[in-house]
């Protein structure tokens, strides 16, 4: 629209006027949609220009018979980094970005933050929609992974018989420390590799005591198959642990979080499933010395006990203990004697006086004061009733006998 | 199938464990270093007699 000066007229022939910035601010509103941010956008490159400042300008372009679409498109340097092919007119692609409008130059163009071929885009879709829906299963939760056994002694491998993964593995492992591989082969990569992966794993489940599934760098279509859910199924549903070792370092596919551990290559995984065989030894070693020692300080301490015990016991000390006891003992003897003693005197007097007694009671006693006993025909003759005249009697005196005869008898009253 | 070691080594933890503590008895101490001795040398035989080998399962199911 060539109008004859810049004179902001209000209207012209009833329509109203805009300024050129106020159109360009309308478009930029119509085009701030979310129908054109963040969208995938398929298309054949054309017009590739590959500019010196590190930018790439390049054309979308659709074509459909006669009819044809094309679509201006910008990649920023920042982003081209991360190409991980190197785009070409004619090939078809799928790039990420959004719909910008550059006022300056009053074009809009699509800014594009990524851009895969688009067999291998659609396969990143793929596995971006097999992640969220295995995510969702709770396939990946954290809490789902187990502890591996510390001396495990039997190594499953679920890779290519001829890859050089099983060979890393098998270096790494008969270095460290012996224990049995058990190869579970299957192809690792190509059609259909996914569902031998999977069969390979459950083949080998539960026979080991650890799980090594992987295989060795490659591209992420080589890779693929330990994207799929198959695999990943296979390995969350396996009771014994698994490593998950698949490409090289920076490489990551979905089976590493469906896995117990993921290692950055097979290697690693082999150096995580044993131990070093040399560490091993050297802590038994360590506690066989442990326990030498602490063996031999027990000794010692009871060495010390009966050391100190006799010392205890020593000679002069036991001497004095029975000089002690002799001592006593002689104190003790001294002192039943004294007792025996009193007693046999305290018998000696009281048969003294036992006699004494005795002797009181001797009839013949009485002979000594004068008395005499009468025995006629043999019998003491108590009565002068025992007697009459003529009677032969003897007299019995203190010193000797006489013999009498009994001229009569006459009681003293009658009786 | 895998305890054996590990459990051989936990025992070998737990003659030290009563060696270190006090209570135990010489007789019983002097026992149990034997046993221990014995775990050490079983362990040191499993881990220096043994080869890596190598199996590989069927394809067949």
């Amino acid at each position: 629209m060539m109008l004859g000066g810049h004179s902001t007229d209000p209207e012209q022939f009833g329509t109203p006027i805009h300024a050129v910035s106020e159109v360009s601010g309308l478009i930029c509103d119509l085009l701030d949609d979310v129908r054109l941010h963040q969208i995938w956008v398929r298309g054949e490159v054309t017009n590739y220009r590959d500019h010196t400042s590190g930018h790439r300008y390049f054309s979308l372009s659709e074509r459909d018979g006669r009819t044809s679409a094309l679509l201006n498109c910008v990649m920023w340097r920042t982003y081209t980094s991360a190409l991980a092919f190197e785009p070409k007119d004619g090939m078809d692609v799928l790039a990420w970005g959004s719909v910008e409008v550059y006022e300056p130059h009053g074009r809009y163009q699509f800014i594009v933050r990524e851009m895969l071929p688009a067999g291998l885009g659609e396969r990143h879709l793929m596995v971006e929609h097999w992640k969220q829906e295995l995510d969702a299963e709770g396939l990946f939760a954290p809490e789902r992974r187990r502890p591996l056994p510390l001396f495990p002694q039997r190594i499953g491998v679920v890779t290519s018989p001829t890859g050089a993964a099983v060979k890393d593995i098998l270096s790494v492992i008969s270095r460290r420390y012996p224990a049995e591989v058990v190869l579970s082969p299957t192809a690792v990569q190509g059609d259909g590799a996914h569902i031998e992966i999977a069969e390979a794993i459950r083949r080998i489940d539960g026979l080991v005591d650890v799980i090594i599934v992987g295989r060795g760098g490659g591209s992420f279509e080589d890779l693929f198959p330990f994207n799929h859910p198959d695999v990943v199924r296979a390995i969350a549903a396996c009771r014994t642990p698994v490593i998950s070792a698949v490409g090289h370092e920076v490489d990551t596919a979905l089976c590493d979080f469906a896995a117990d551990l993921r290692a950055p290559t097979p290697s690693a995984a082999a150096e995580r499933a044993v131990p070093e065989r040399r560490e091993v030894l050297r802590e038994l070693a360590g506690f066989e010395e442990r326990m030498q020692a602490l063996l031999r300080s027990r000794l010692a301490a009871s060495q010390n006990e009966v050391e100190d015990l006799r010392g205890r016991m020593h000679p002069r000390r036991l001497a004095r203990r029975i000089n002690e006891r002799m001592q006593r003992l002689a104190e003790h003897e001294e002192l039943l004697r004294r007792a025996a003693l009193a007693r046999v005197q305290r018998e000696r007097s009281a048969l003294a006086e036992a006699r004494a007694n005795l002797e009181g009671k001797n009839p013949l006693a009485i002979l000594d004061r004068g008395y005499c006993i009468v025995e006629a025909g043999g019998r003491i003759a108590r009565s002068v009733g025992d007697l009459g005249p003529g009677d032969h009697v003897v007299l019995k005196m203190k010193d000797g006998r006489a013999k009498a005869v009994v001229e009569e008898t006459s009681y003293d009253r009658d009786v | 199938m895998t305890e054996t070691f590990e459990e051989m080594l936990e025992e070998l933890r737990r003659i030290v464990r009563r060696l270190e503590d006090g209570e135990t008895s010489l007789e019983e101490s002097i026992a149990i270093y034997e046993r221990g001795a014995l775990l050490v040398k079983q362990c040191e035989d499993l881990l220096g007699t043994a080869e890596m080998k190598l199996t590989e399962l069927g394809r067949d199911r």
